[in-house]
């Protein structure tokens, strides 16, 4: 029993010295349980969907919708003063829809009963059409639950009840009946606003504020192109939701999506690979014997960061190549596709130098760093997409340069970004990438660590 | 030539070299000894460029410093780890290194080389699957691809088949006869005794003596001691004569056995570093 018992007691110490096995045992699973469980929802942090918001109307309807969608759980809204640039967060990721609540809202309400509704428009990024249902329902919820503050509007409702009222008559496609109930709903809907309404002062020679006075109406700011069409059936909110109109491609399949994230893993493998190959090389002595040549510390480094470089840049190129030749992608920008690989080949190498400086020993690089490597892969979306990140993880991955990769492949490869909207991503992978290389050569290229 | 001035390193309070000073000469085998932590492998790296001394310079072939990638290019260095590459194969190892020196007609030296380790019917498995022995010979040829003019051997035989010694014994000698500036170290006195020129004994940084094998045993070895068995019992005599002292035991008849025990190497490293034990 005493042998058991020691043979146990030695196994258990090698398992707690060895950091690597310490980490994988017991820290990265409570990692990843946490971690899913932030993106499943739990913990409070359901996942919201990003919309930018542009209000063109003036309209309280259009003040009270912008209000309610901020306050929605559902939607984590940012407010932008034009269609354009709301579009362009849409285009680069940074929103799923850009709602627009537009001028036209106040012809919209002005022709409330007679119109073809009050217009909202979302344009929803085409990666995320699981999402449109939600965002159509929940803007038609939204709207609908303007109305009440729209009858209680004792200005704006008597107009409106009696634009309905010049119009029913002309309306085609109405039964008798329902031209009658129509007309009664409508006379009481001006008795209910009336009920409403405070007691204005009664004009002079007027008995009453009636809206359906011609003069009072004419004297109403005017409802301008609100014109009183017939319409054959009523609808007093209409939402429209568009893809977002791409300049060339679009994603064709979800493997557009996929293979830009299948890149995190094979970058992720790469700097783990040439991290602990340098590791190895410095604690084998091998390092110190390429020292010895006759060679400048950079054309050493250079070389090595070279290699991972080449790997990664393969990497790419490779899972770019699958997925047009086996599933059909076609690349939106072939060149800035290639900067964008470049671009996060220059960052992983660098990484990888930093990397192979901070890790000590092999086991270290193997376990740590390579545990590191995959945290960061999981927070710059490799395992589960960005945008189905609660927003707090979304936050934390800009932290994560995998997220940056990502970012900047799929802007060329489907997105089609303008150039400049591409420029940030790849600024950022090479500022990372550099910063990493010089950190991490100032270790890497001493010749001896005593 | 290989030459050290007042070389002084310290890490944290430990002192590893301190102020040592040494010349070593072309076709010479210098012999490095100490115990473990006596500063050998220090001093190496500091020779070969590798760490700098906190004070004291090199200088190798009167070239100047090892740091200098024109005074490198003559150093060759086999460290006591085996620094090579195991998934590579041994030709693609020697070809590696011969190309980072630039080597002029690298693969007929790399065939050279080879053949003179007797590795040649090795050369294209991969290092990983070597013995000891074959792993030391490759490193050794590894050091010498460039044809260096001065050569540091730091343990090249540690762990290795008495076939594997002898045979890099005999090449550490004709590397010596070539005109080789040689430095070695190593914790077999009687490999030392056997090839090196002169030796130095270094403790805790310091120089303890320097001087040719005979020098030294003759300086700390102390007397022969000649043990003699006579009627079941044994008589031990130190002198500094044991050929008179045999003879003269000889002549007093009774004698069924003679043992002599001269001083070697050994009883000098142990005479000048104590025998207390080391990390």
């Amino acid at each position: 029993m005493r042998a058991l018992i020691a043979i146990a007691q030695k196994d258990l110490r090698l398992l707690f010295r060895d950091k690597g096995d310490v980490f994988f045992t017991f820290v990265f699973p409570v990692i990843l349980a946490v971690f899913f469980g932030f993106v499943f929802g739990g913990g409070g942090g359901a996942s919201r969907i990003d919309l930018a918001l542009v209000v063109e109307s003036d309209t309280p309807m259009a003040a009270g919708m912008a209000a309610d969608l901020t306050a929605d759980p559902s939607f984590e809204v940012v407010r932008h003063d034009s269609r354009e640039t709301a579009i362009a967060a849409v285009r680069v990721g940074k929103a799923t829809a850009a709602v627009i609540l537009p001028a036209s809202m106040k012809e919209g309400v002005e022709g409330l009963f007679t119109g073809s509704g009050i217009p909202i428009q979302a344009i929803v990024d085409p990666s995320r059409k699981a999402e449109m249902g939600l965002i159509q329902g929940k803007l038609n919820e939204l709207a609908f639950r303007q109305f009440p503050r729209l009858f209680a509007d004792g200005e704006a409702m008597p107009r409106i009840l009696a634009r309905a009222r010049e119009a029913l008559p002309s309306m085609q496609g109405l039964t008798p009946t329902q031209r009658l109930t129509a007309g009664g709903l409508i006379m009481a809907g001006e008795a209910f606003s009336k009920s409403l309404a405070p007691s204005p002062a009664p004009a002079p020679g007027s008995t009453d504020a009636a809206p359906a006075d011609p003069a009072v109406d004419a004297a109403a700011p005017a409802p301008a192109a609100a014109p009183a069409t017939a319409t054959t059936a009523w609808s007093p909110i209409a939402v429209t939701i568009e893809e977002l109109p791409q300049t060339r491609v679009r994603p064709r399949s979800s493997f557009d999506v996929t293979f830009p994230q299948g890149t995190v893993w094979g970058l992720a493998g790469c700097i783990g690979a040439f991290a602990a190959g340098l590791v190895v090389e410095r604690s084998r002595g091998t390092l110190a014997r390429l020292h010895l040549a006759p060679i400048a510390r950079w054309q050493l480094l250079g070389g090595k960061g070279l290699a991972c470089f080449t790997v990664a840049m393969i990497v790419q190129v490779l899972l770019a190549a699958v997925a047009v030749v086996a599933f059909g992608s076609s690349i939106a920008q072939p060149a800035m596709l290639l900067v964008a690989f470049a671009a996060s080949a220059v960052c992983f190498s660098g990484l990888a130098m930093l990397l192979a400086a901070l890790c000590r020993t092999e086991a270290e690089a193997n376990g740590a760093g390579r545990g590191a490597i995959l945290i960061l892969a999981m927070i710059g979306g490799g395992t589960i997409p960005l945008f189905f990140m609660p927003p707090f993880l979304r936050t934390i991955s800009y932290g994560s340069p995998f997220r940056w990769a990502v970012t900047a492949i799929e802007g060329a490869f489907w997105r089609d970004l303008a150039v400049a909207d591409q420029i940030v991503p790849i600024l950022v992978l090479l500022g990372l990438g550099i910063g990493g290389f010089l950190l991490g050569a100032r270790a890497v290229g001493r010749p001896l660590v005593r | 030539m290989l030459t050290l001035h007042a070389i002084r390193k310290q890490f944290g309070p430990t002192v590893a070299v301190d102020g040592l000073s040494l010349e070593v000469g072309a076709g010479e085998v210098f012999g490095l000894l100490g115990p473990n932590g006596a500063g050998k492998s220090t001093t190496i790296a500091i020779a070969t460029g590798l760490l700098a001394p906190d004070s004291g310079g090199v200088d190798i072939l009167g070239l100047g410093s090892p740091t200098a990638r024109a005074v490198r290019a003559h150093l060759g260095l086999a460290p006591q780890e085996i620094t090579l590459y195991g998934e590579l194969t041994a030709r693609e190892n020697l070809m590696f290194f011969a190309r980072l020196y630039r080597v002029r007609d690298a693969r007929r030296r790399v065939d050279e080389l080879l053949a003179s380790v007797e590795l040649d019917v090795r050369a294209n498995d991969r290092v990983a699957a070597f013995s000891g022995g074959m792993k030391r010979r490759l490193n050794l040829a590894a050091a010498l691809v460039h044809d260096p003019k001065v050569v540091l051997l730091d343990e090249p035989t540690a762990g290795v088949d008495p076939q594997s010694r002898a045979r890099i014994l005999e090449l550490v000698r004709e590397l010596a006869r070539e005109g080789r500036t040689i430095v070695y170290t190593t914790h077999y006195m009687e490999e030392a005794a056997r090839i090196c020129d002169r030796v130095c004994i270094v403790d805790h940084g310091r120089m303890l003596d320097l001087g040719t094998v005979s020098g030294l045993i003759a300086r700390h070895g102390g007397q022969t001691a000649v043990t003699v068995e006579r009627d079941g019992s044994e008589e031990r005599v130190l002198t500094t004569d044991p050929v008179g002292e045999v003879s003269r035991q000889l002549a007093t008849g009774g004698v069924t056995g003679v043992r002599v025990e001269r001083p070697d190497l050994e009883t000098v490293f142990l005479s000048l570093t104590g025998r207390s034990l080391r990390e």
